[in-house]
Formats: C-alpha cells, structure tokens, sequence
C-alpha cells in the first residue's frame, strides 16, 4: 500500500519526506534525552581526551589551581578538595560514579572520598568513600569478613557473620568490649542507633557560650531528665548581599524533634548594618541521651550568645570564633588540630596541648599534632578570628566536653588502634596494571541543584598542592550512571 | 543533473535551517538540551556550507 503510494510521489516529494522523517527523529531523539521516561542514563568523561562533540555533561574540575590537566595524562589533582558539577536535563534519585585513577598519595594522606553538595547554605558535601587505605592495610592483617558492600574487620576472630556482630552492636553487647564501646570499635561510613550514656550523670547546671562563633556550626548536648532550652542570640552581618535565612534543627539520632526557621528580608543587603536575632528552642520530656544541634547559617551570621539549660555541650569537628579581645581557651578531645586564619590580625602563636604552634600565614591549613594523653587539650588563643577544626569536639568550658561519636577510620585513624572491631560500609577498589577502580553511590534526594547542575567534590584530606611533596591522585575517567523515577511513576505520583 | 544538484542542496539548505532554528528554540526553552551533546555551531556551519553549494549550483 504505502510503496504503492511511494512510487506515486516525484523525487523532490520524496526527498522532503526523508529529511523531514530525520528532522522529527532528530528532534525527538534530543527530547526523549530531555525526559528519559525510563529514568536512567549514564554520562562519562574521559580525561584523556580533550575532544568533545558537545559541551558534555561532567564539567570541568575546580578551583584551577589544585588541577593540571595534560593532554593525553588525565587530570592531576594536586590539592584537597576538588569540584565539578553535573548538568543533568532532569532530577535523579541515585548516582552511582565510578572513578579510574591512579593514585601518587603519601601515606599521610590515606582518604579520598566523593560526595554531593547536599545543603547550599552551610555547603555541606556527603561523602562517602573511594579509597581508605588504613582499612586497606587492615584488611590484610585482620580478620576479615565482607557482606553486601559491609565490612567487619576484627583483631581477633569472635564473629563468623555481620549479622551476629550487628545484633551484639544493637544491644551495646559486643564481644570482647567490657568497657565503652568507644574504646572497642571504629566506624567508616557506618550509620547505627547508638545510645550513649555519660557515667555518673550529675544534673545539669545552665550554661553561657558568651563566645561570639561565625557561621555555620554543629553540637551535641546530653540530657537526662531536664529540659532542652536553647537560647541563641544572633547577629547578621549583612557583608553579602545574598539573603541570610537561620535554621536551627536538633536531632535524636537521624529524627529531627525540634526546628526553628528565621527568614531573613535582606533589607539591608551588603550594607555592613548588624542586625540582632534571637531564637529559642524549649522542649520538655525528651528521653535520656544525646541531641545534635545543627546551626545552619552562612557565614554572615555570627552566633553572638547561646544560653543552654544543659551543661555539656561540645562543638562537633570545627568553631570559628571571632570578635575576641581576651585570651581564649578552648578544649578539644582531639590529637590533631587544622588552624586557618583568614586575617592577617589573627597571626599568633597557638599555644596546643601545652606546645607552642605558630599561625604566620593567612589563608593557609596548618596542621598541629600532639601525643598529648589528656582527655580534654587545652588549646589557647590570644587572638580570635581563626577556623579550628579536627576529628573531635570543642567546648569552651572543660566540664562541658563529652563527644558522643565513636571513633571514625577517617584521615587522622592510626592502623596501630586499640579497638578491636572496625565496622564500615567499605569495598576496596579493585586495582588492574596500576590503575584503581573505585565505585560510589550517592544519594540525590534532596542533593542540592542548581541551573540544572548538581555539584560534587572529591576529597583527600592533607593533599596540599603547595607543601613542596609530589603527591597527586590522577583522574582518567568518571562515570555517573544516574537512576530516577521513570515518566509513568511522575504521572501516577 | 546540476539542476538536480542544485535543488538537493537547497533542500539541505532547508533542512539544516530548520533543525538549526528547532535547536535555538529548544535551547532556548531547556538550556543544555542539545549543546551537551552537540555544538549547534556545527549545525550553522552545515547549513552555511549547504546554503552555499545551493547558490553556487543555482
């Protein structure tokens, strides 16, 4: 029939016809990669290669200076952390990426992770793992057993399976552990209902943080029978011209059970005229345990007086604080301190766990150490204005210092550890003629997105491109294989 | 057949036109959509080279 009426048709028909055919192929071909009813494609870069038909869709590493990009050699990553963002034509719910590199690191700098920018406003990455060579290395010398992308390592063999061990973990009734669990197990990337309890809990006296702190910052309070009263006064800036909306949220484990919000008008945007704030959190009954704070601000918010009815509270891994005309000291549970300051005022000798540290440059991580066995180091500063974060917690007070977490296999993990169990969420990557393949699955749900573009970062901890050490990961491919709803879910839901 | 030339790229010609304006368009309404994967330079540049051959051969 058609070839019928095909054969009717003059050339000039004809042609128009094709061309025409290919034309709404073509245009169909690019909306159907605009929807993608089946909700998953993949996106690939080769950094061996510097031609491209299009834009493409993994752009390009950032800040330049921590890349060098070598025809032909991939991408050279010289400094911690690195970005690129993704443009996708839609949302997704999962990324799986998987990264060929080739690793040139020193044995200080035994992490590299990877994550998306999960919260704009305090620019907070979830990171999870690609390679962590303290586990590497256990592996090898521990016992070890591997189950569904977990991995259980033990200094002597109690557990035969994950499951076992995980029913032990629940109960807070490990094997072998007689004391807190804190001195028997490290976690990686390990997320578990974990009840802490402080020995020998005296009730709570009230307390004044009168320590101004910028920006975003996180803590943890205990209670036990008191009430959680929480009085912050705060102070906006106004040095950016951006909005600086407040959100204060405090969880028990993963649920948050209390949530302030302050939007901010932006009245006086970039014009340097303060503006105080106040928010107060109060709830009663709450159970017994551990609540985490999370102060989400820029840092065009100052954090001026936090008036707490609970006496131990402790700043989790960073505090910033400013506006400081006295000697401060503060207390942190950790042997390991990163100090940067942002202003040449704020140069000084930090005096760490009783030894002297000098601060002479701004802009600049310094990492001080100490083999201090004090439960709460001292660290004192004579002028303020300077970034302190490590592994550990902070407080302002040393009776207020308690950190709840359990020790993590992260950058600062030595392999010669006293625990005796390592639980991790952990697949080595798989290593062929010198290259390493790693995977990482991300969550996208509620990742940040913005243009179109979500934002990654992968991470070494300690990789500075400016300490003299040739050390660098070199990047060949990544691949981002991305999973969402499909069209029929979009319209049923 | 210079005639029959002729009239194939002017049809070319029209062709690239068309997909070129779809591109705008498209571009225009969902920004990446197509630049992602292909430069719509290439796709002036075809319909440049094709408008040309069509004047030539008229």
């Amino acid at each position: 029939m058609f070839y019928a009426i095909w054969k009717k048709w003059p050339f000039l028909f004809k042609f128009r016809f094709i061309l025409g055919l290919i034309l709404v192929i073509i245009i169909g071909l690019f909306l159907y990669l605009k929807v993608l009813p089946f909700g998953s494609i993949s996106y690939s870069r080769d950094y061996t290669s510097s031609w491209q038909l299009g834009k493409g869709f993994i752009n390009n590493f950032t800040p330049a200076e921590r890349i060098d990009i070598k025809n032909g050699e991939g991408a050279v990553l010289l400094g911690d952390p690195v970005y690129f963002s993704l443009f996708t034509p839609r949302t997704f719910d999962k990324a799986k990426i998987t990264i060929i590199y080739k690793d040139n690191l020193s044995i200080d700098t035994p992490l590299i992770e990877a994550g998306v920018l999960a919260d704009n406003v305090v620019w907070r990455y979830n990171l999870r793992p690609i390679d962590n060579k303290a586990l590497d290395y256990l592996m090898l010398r521990w016992n070890k057993i591997t189950e569904s992308g977990k991995l259980l390592l033990q200094k002597e063999n109690k557990y035969t399976n994950i499951s076992d061990f995980e029913k032990d973990l629940n109960v807070n009734n490990l094997n072998s552990c007689v004391g807190h669990l804190n001195e028997c197990l490290v976690v990686y990337n390990y997320d578990f209902d974990y009840k802490y309890r402080i020995p020998n809990y005296q009730p709570a006296m009230p307390l004044v943080v009168d320590q101004p702190l910028r920006g975003a910052h996180q803590f943890y309070v205990y209670l036990n029978n008191e009430t959680l009263n929480l009085e912050f006064n705060l102070v906006d800036l106004n040095l950016s011209p951006k909005a600086a909306p407040i959100n204060i949220v405090v969880y028990s484990g993963s649920e948050i059970i209390a949530s302030e919000n302050l939007v901010d008008e932006n009245l006086n945007p970039a014009s340097g005229k303060t503006e105080e704030k106040k928010i107060v959190i109060n709830k009663k009954n709450l159970p017994a345990g551990v609540y985490k704070v999370d102060v989400r601000v820029s840092d065009d918010i100052v954090i001026k007086k936090i008036i707490s009815s609970l006496d131990h509270l402790a700043f989790i891994n960073k505090v910033w604080p400013v506006s400081n005309d006295r000697n401060l000291k503060i207390y942190t549970d950790s042997n390991h301190l990163q100090v940067k300051a942002l202003n040449p005022a704020s140069l000084q000798t930090i005096v760490y766990a009783g030894d002297p540290f000098l601060l002479n440059e701004t802009y600049k991580q310094f990492d001080f150490k100490t083999d201090s066995a004090l439960n709460a180091k001292e660290i004192d500063l004579n002028k303020a204005d300077v970034i302190l974060e490590n592994d550990g917690v902070f407080s302002f007070a040393q009776d207020s210092l308690f950190n709840p977490g359990l020790e993590k296999a992260s950058s600062y993990f030595s392999v010669k550890t006293d625990a005796k169990y390592i639980i991790a969420n952990y697949e080595k990557p798989i290593e062929q003629e010198g290259f390493k393949t790693a995977t990482v699955e991300l969550n996208l749900k509620g990742a940040y997105r913005e243009n179109g573009k979500y934002s990654f970062m992968i991470s070494v901890p300690g990789l500075k491109a400016d300490d003299g050490i040739k050390d660098n990961l070199e990047i060949y491919k990544i691949k981002i294989e991305l999973e969402g709803r499909t069209l029929w879910q979009k319209i049923w839901e | 057949m210079a005639k029959d030339l002729g009239v194939i790229s002017r049809e070319i010609f029209y062709f690239f036109s068309i997909l070129l304006f779809s591109a705008i368009i498209l571009e225009i309404i969902w920004p990446n959509i197509i630049l992602a994967y292909f430069n719509i330079n290439y796709i002036f540049s075809a319909a440049f080279i094709s408008g040309l051959i069509s004047l030539t051969k008229k």
